[in-house]
């Protein structure tokens, strides 16, 4: 007699499609799936314990490395949970500054999740490598603001770090053009790809109540049909002052969440053009003392990272240190729907779908 | 003209003259036979390291970059720089791996590979063997490489190699199938299974244009025998990380690397020969003809590489079995039927350009409602989710 | 029409191959940028985009975070550092440690010891000076082939005269 066994395999921690150090524990019964048991904590780094040792400034540059993809809105959520645990008072200079840089690093955030979804797809690094092209150009303008591509340690509690240099504006307004040209191309390029609608139609489908059950958040919820965006939710920062869609999608698939990120691409860059025309001159920050003292208290501060719902939880018993600093991640908390997505599909539809959640490990593990 | 075009020919005749004059015939015979395999086998290493530096320079300039150019000028010398490279390294074979089996893999993969250069007609007379069953040789040499592929992915003993065989097993069964049938056409337009008689029955059309269908399931089916984007999946790179040959290293897996290259060259040269008029065409020698239009094919290839995404392996089956093989069959009877009433010609190419188009045509609408049925299931499941969500109203 | 976006797809690729040979051309008998200093490139979607780095290099931007140095007094020769302690304590990973003599307008630095292999460039040792003593450089080709990571304050100072007439500070708006 013939007989059938699963057989279980270990997707990573060393695999080239799982975003890092990522380890699925797949039992496949030839090549569909039956179980997976996602495992991570292999890059775990103990940010928010370490923070709890520094002040409040000096936790800054940690928060860059959490998600090192979009640092720019690290900063940014860190920096309103501490300005709402002291109450500080930002400029409106520096809120649009705050703004345009969280909307550019949703782009740079976007694309290359577009670009490494399509090099999980197999193919060849090209729509990965026009991503970085453009991600190239945006991390310029971050230099040129924060003096670093990635790390940028560019907004603080109370405002930012330095002035826009003065060629930044100028220079935004030439990329703005651009920036919709390229995402106009990746919709030509990518969009009607018969091969990539047979990947990523139907496949890794989350329907809307349980992707809200599971508290996903950004855009693969969006993706799912529900319309929320903490921008409009619960608007922080400047965000009621600027006209924008949230965009959403029906089907909740791996080509729902696609089409997801390109529009939300449009939206921000709807938000950056109206950004570059309408700020104004004034302070860039309020002066606040390096070893911050917050009185006794807490404060949860959530924003709409590129990724989801990224949210800072602090605790302060007054000391210049926080007693208790707390992230809550979006990569983590849209990862806990693997599982549920990949049932039933096929081993190539797990990278597929993995790529589509978009995570970054660094944001998983802290 | 007539001499560049006969500069092999007239080259072997004259080293055959000079052999002549000091060896017994048995011994010239046997020296130009060596002489020829020996060609035959440098060739392929040539074209292996021609065409992994195009390929390279390719898929760079595909993703706007420079490509290799730091070994020598142009970086000429990157395929030479990778072979010194592959040849240094450790050779490790995993412990628990089937020892010989794991050893007889690369070495078997290669044999077939460059056995299939002796049917290929290079050019006008520039053929190792005019097999007058040559076609059945393709084909039958073809199958062997499948064997291989499941000899190193179970002597590895390894999870990723393993289901890389099984999906070797199954993508090149699946393919050869449309393969020979799109073959099968060609023979019966050209009356003979020699591939000399079939390049020299394209004298008037190509077969591109008499069979279009034929040649797009060849072109597929190549593609999907070589292992190339979108059929990739043998070693797909994001999913199984390199497939059959995962634990190969260092001279075995470059053993691998030259079959696939080799591979390559053989397939768009079949596909010039049956398809595109082999070395024929006017002007040119009919040796630079065929180099040509084989790296045409070539290019094509890559550029189809650095473009898509690929299949997932269910899918790809389907594609093989639901869309090419039903194809494929339609447009031989076709064939069979047209070539049987009309004589070779302008109305029957027309007749069969005509008909193959329509075929296609067919064939393209119906995968479209396929494709559109998927979405709007997918959409429909989602408009329930929401609607769940919701309560009653979407939005 | 079914495969439609597979005729798209190969177009936008062409459409790539065929940009970067168009910017090869223009640039043709000269491999890499005058001088080594390249520009950084239009806002395009098609050209090469690759910067042949040992060979040429993009102008760093003004504000760019690099290793720390040590800037001195123009007049004197002397560094402006007074050994005050308050990059020591700004740092988050404890990279900086210094020792002093004097007191008052008097201190002096005497050993200052960056460990260059844990910074993390985020300058918030330079925004807490206040004597204008260091800054960011622009140095970035770090590696070492040892594992001594840790430089003193002669090699700070070094880096400081290389990179100091950038005047960084000028464009992170600091006025003193």
């Amino acid at each position: 007699m013939l007989k059938t066994e699963t057989i279980t395999i270990n997707m990573g921690p060393q695999h080239p499609s799982t975003h890092g150090v990522f380890r699925m524990v797949l039992t496949l019964n030839g090549e569909t799936i039956v179980d997976l048991k996602p495992m991570f904590g292999y890059l775990h780094r103990g940010l928010e314990k370490t923070s709890e040792s520094r002040t409040y400034l000096q936790a800054v540059p940690f928060t860059d490395r959490l998600d090192y993809i979009c640092s720019m809105s690290n900063n940014f959520a860190y920096a309103v949970a501490v300005e709402k645990l002291a109450g500080i008072e930002v400029p409106l200079r520096a809120e649009y500054i705050r703004v345009i840089m969280a909307e550019l690093t949703r782009l740079v955030n976007h694309m290359l999740a577009v670009g490494f979804l399509f090099n999980d797809l197999g193919a060849w690094y090209t729509p990965v490598v026009y991503a970085f092209r453009e991600r190239e150009r945006i991390l310029d303008l971050f230099e040129m603001a924060s003096g670093s591509r990635m790390m940028c340690n560019y907004i603080r509690p109370g405002g930012v770090a330095a002035d826009l240099p003065a060629e930044f504006l100028p220079q935004l307004r030439k990329m703005i053009p651009h920036l919709e040209n390229f995402v106009r191309e990746i919709r030509f390029y990518l969009s009607d790809n018969e091969i990539f609608k047979a990947r990523a139609v139907g496949v890794g489908f989350l329907p809307a109540d349980m992707a809200v059950a599971y508290s996903i958040t950004g855009p693969v919820l969006r993706a799912s049909g529900v319309k929320y965006d903490v921008r409009k939710a619960e608007p922080y920062s400047i965000y009621d002052q600027f006209e924008f869609d949230v965009p959403t999608q029906v089907a909740g698939d791996v080509y729902a969440r696609y089409l997801q990120r390109l529009d939300e691409m449009d939206e921000s860059l709807k938000i950056l053009r109206q950004a570059v025309e309408r700020i104004p001159d004034g302070e860039y920050a309020t002066k606040v003392p390096s070893r911050l003292r917050p009185p006794k208290g807490e404060a949860y501060a959530r924003i709409e990272a590129p990724k989801g719902e990224l949210g800072f939880y602090l605790v302060s018993d007054g000391s210049p240190n926080p007693y208790r600093w707390r992230n809550r991640p979006p990569s983590l908390i849209n990862l806990s729907a693997l599982r549920e997505m990949c049932l039933g599909h096929k081993v190539a539809d797990v990278v597929t779908i993995l790529g589509s959640i978009d995570i970054t490990l660094a944001d998983v593990d802290r | 003209m007539q001499v560049l075009d006969d500069l092999w020919i007239r080259i072997a005749v004259w080293f055959r003259g000079l052999l002549e004059s000091f060896l017994p015939p048995w011994a010239v015979q046997l020296t130009m036979d060596v002489l020829g395999i020996l060609l035959l086998i440098v060739l392929g290493i040539v074209v292996v390291l021609a065409f992994t530096y195009m390929e390279r320079k390719v898929i760079a300039r595909v993703g706007d970059r420079i490509g290799p150019n730091r070994a020598g000028p142009f970086g000429i010398f990157q395929a030479i720089a990778d072979a010194i490279k592959m040849l240094t390294k450790e050779d490790v074979t995993p412990t628990n791996a089937d020892r010989w089996l794991f050893l007889a893999a690369p070495i078997v993969v290669i044999i077939p590979a460059v056995l299939l250069y002796a049917v290929l007609p290079f050019g006008r007379g520039m053929v190792g063997v005019d097999l007058n069953i040559a076609v059945v040789f393709v084909v039958a040499m073809g199958g062997i490489p499948i064997l291989t592929m499941l000899m190193a992915g179970w002597a590895s003993n390894n999870k990723y190699a393993l289901l890389g065989a099984f999906r070797t097993v199954a993508q090149l069964i699946s393919y050869e199938v449309p393969m020979v049938v799109a073959l099968l056409t060609v023979v019966l337009l050209a009356g003979t299974m020699s591939t000399v008689g079939i390049v020299e029955a394209q004298a008037s059309f190509p077969f591109a244009l008499v069979t279009p269908v034929a040649f797009v399931v060849y072109m597929l089916a190549g593609l999907a025998e070589l292992n190339r984007t979108p059929f990739d999946l043998l070693e797909a790179d994001s999913e199984i990380v390199a497939g059959y040959f995962i634990e190969y290293s260092g001279m075995k897996f470059a053993m691998f690397f030259l079959a696939e290259y080799i591979n390559l060259f053989m397939v768009a040269g079949m596909i010039t020969t049956l398809f595109l008029a082999g070395w024929q065409w006017p002007i040119l020698p009919s040796w630079l003809w065929f180099l040509i239009k084989v790296v045409v094919v070539i290019f094509l290839m890559m550029w189809i590489r650095a473009t898509f995404p690929r299949f997932r392996i269910d899918q790809m089956l389907g594609f093989a079995w639901k869309a090419l093989v039903p194809v494929s069959l339609v447009n031989l009877f076709l064939v069979a039927l047209v070539a049987k009433v009309l004589e070779p010609g302008w109305a029957r190419t027309g007749v069969l350009f005509v008909s193959n188009l329509a075929l296609l045509a067919g064939a393209i609408a119906i995968m479209a409602q396929v494709a559109r049925k998927r979405e709007e299931r997918a959409r429909a499941a989602g408009e329930a989710a929401i609607k769940r969500y919701y309560g009653s109203e979407v939005r | 029409m079914y495969g439609k976006g597979i005729a798209k797809g190969l177009w936008v690729t062409l459409k790539h191959i065929w940009g970067t040979y168009a910017k090869d051309i223009k640039k043709f008998p000269r491999r890499y940028a005058p001088g080594g200093i390249a520009k950084r490139t239009d806002y395009d979607l098609y050209g090469l985009f690759t910067l042949q780095y040992p060979e040429e290099r993009y102008e760093m931007f003004p504000r760019f975070r690099g290793a720390l140095m040590h800037l001195r007094n123009p007049e004197t020769g002397e560094p402006n550092c007074t050994a005050c302690g308050a990059c020591e304590r700004a740092c988050p990973h404890g990279v900086i440690s210094l020792e002093g003599e004097g007191k008052g307008k008097d201190r002096k630095v005497t050993a200052y010891r960056y460990d260059l292999g844990r910074c993390i460039f985020c300058r918030l040792c330079v925004e807490s000076c206040n004597f204008n003593a260091i800054e960011l450089s622009r140095e970035y080709e770090l590696s070492r082939y040892k594992k001594d990571f840790i430089l003193e304050l002669d090699d700070l100072l070094k880096i400081g005269d290389k990179y100091g007439i950038h005047k960084t500070g000028e464009a992170w708006g600091v006025t003193e």
